[in-house]
């Protein structure tokens, strides 16, 4: 497992060794939803994911 | 306000009974039209050798993924061979239509989407771009009271526009929701090709707000989105919103008067 930290809660978060930029990622302790920005070797960087709701057009 | 679906509209018209409802209403009715045509778009955008991506929701929604290419197709199909054929058949009926995009007179503001999530191949989540995709956040009222009064239908297309100016794909039946909200209509109707809301296989006749969105999770994902859009629609200060099929006689008339379809209120 590959390892980030939360950045609102400082929590260590285990990824899954596939990960992929843009994947989503919860963290275990807060509860934020993270989106990885940066995968590099065993650290992976994560950011606050910004979405808003479902409405997606046509 | 009637907003009609893109599986009515494809094959280049209103239905017939909407139509001729349409016209015996608009003597003493103001109505708008809002139209889908999402269908159309998929098919004259694959005739121009773009195909179209789909993604999913991590709730299960597929949506069309609008790149600027797909948007500029989408534009020229929805503002142009959708809403012109309505406009051409509504007043073939001696209605005064007037086709407008939500983009014309800033009708519909809308705030670009930054991100969107999906499911990926591995049905993992993934953040990705947002496109040209919106969420209404403005309606200027005003410029439908002016057609309103000087006696036209309008018949909008869903496009909305950014502060920067960019043109968005946004939901139709969202659309009709802030529009009727904006205009406190006092009641917006979906044209759909099924009864309205079916659950264990019967078609439910009512259902309040309060009933609608505890009901939600059984609801299918296309029936869905119409039932948070007349949600939206009932907070915003809609009176009646009707889901109802739109390929009957008098579809419109009978959702007026609670005859057909699902009939939600606040």
């Amino acid at each position: 497992m590959k390892k980030a930290s939360c950045p609102e809660c400082g929590a260590e978060i285990e990824v899954l060794d596939d990960v992929i930029v843009g994947e989503i990622v919860s963290c275990p302790d807060c509860g934020l939803e993270l989106e990885v920005v940066e995968v590099e070797g065993e650290r992976v960087k994560v950011k606050v994911l910004q979405v808003s709701g479902e409405d997606w057009g046509e | 306000m009637v907003k009609v679906g893109g599986r009515l509209v494809r094959e280049g018209g209103i239905p017939e009974g909407i139509l001729s409802d349409l016209e015996a209403l608009s003597k003493d009715w103001s109505i708008i039209f809002v139209h889908g045509g999402a269908d159309l778009v998929t098919e004259v955008a694959q005739r121009m050798g773009k195909e179209q991506k789909f993604i999913v929701s991590p709730d299960g929604m597929r949506s069309r993924y609008t790149d600027r290419e797909t948007m500029e197709i989408y534009t020229m199909v929805m503002a142009g061979k959708v809403n012109k054929q309505l406009v051409a058949s509504l007043q073939a009926r001696g209605i005064k239509a007037l086709g407008l995009s939500g983009a014309d007179g800033m009708l519909l503001k809308a705030e670009r989407k930054k991100k969107l999530v999906v499911l990926d191949d591995r049905g993992r989540r993934i953040a990705i771009d947002g496109g040209y995709t919106g969420k209404i956040k403005e309606v200027d009222s005003g410029l439908i009271r002016s057609l309103l009064e000087a006696g036209y239908l309008p018949v909008v297309a869903p496009i909305a526009i950014d502060d920067e100016y960019n043109l968005l794909n946004v939901d139709s039946d969202r659309a009709a929701a802030y529009l009727a909200g904006a205009l406190k209509a006092s009641l917006l109707v979906y044209c759909t090709d099924v009864e309205g809301v079916i659950l264990d296989g019967k078609l439910v006749e009512r259902l309040s707000s309060f009933e609608a969105e505890e009901e939600l999770p059984r609801i299918g994902h296309g029936m869905k989105r119409k039932v948070y859009a007349a949600l939206e629609a009932l907070s915003m200060g809609v009176r009646e919103v009707v889901i109802t099929y739109g390929l009957g006689e008098k579809p419109v008339t009978s959702a007026l008067h609670h005859e057909a379809g699902t009939l939600i209120t606040p």
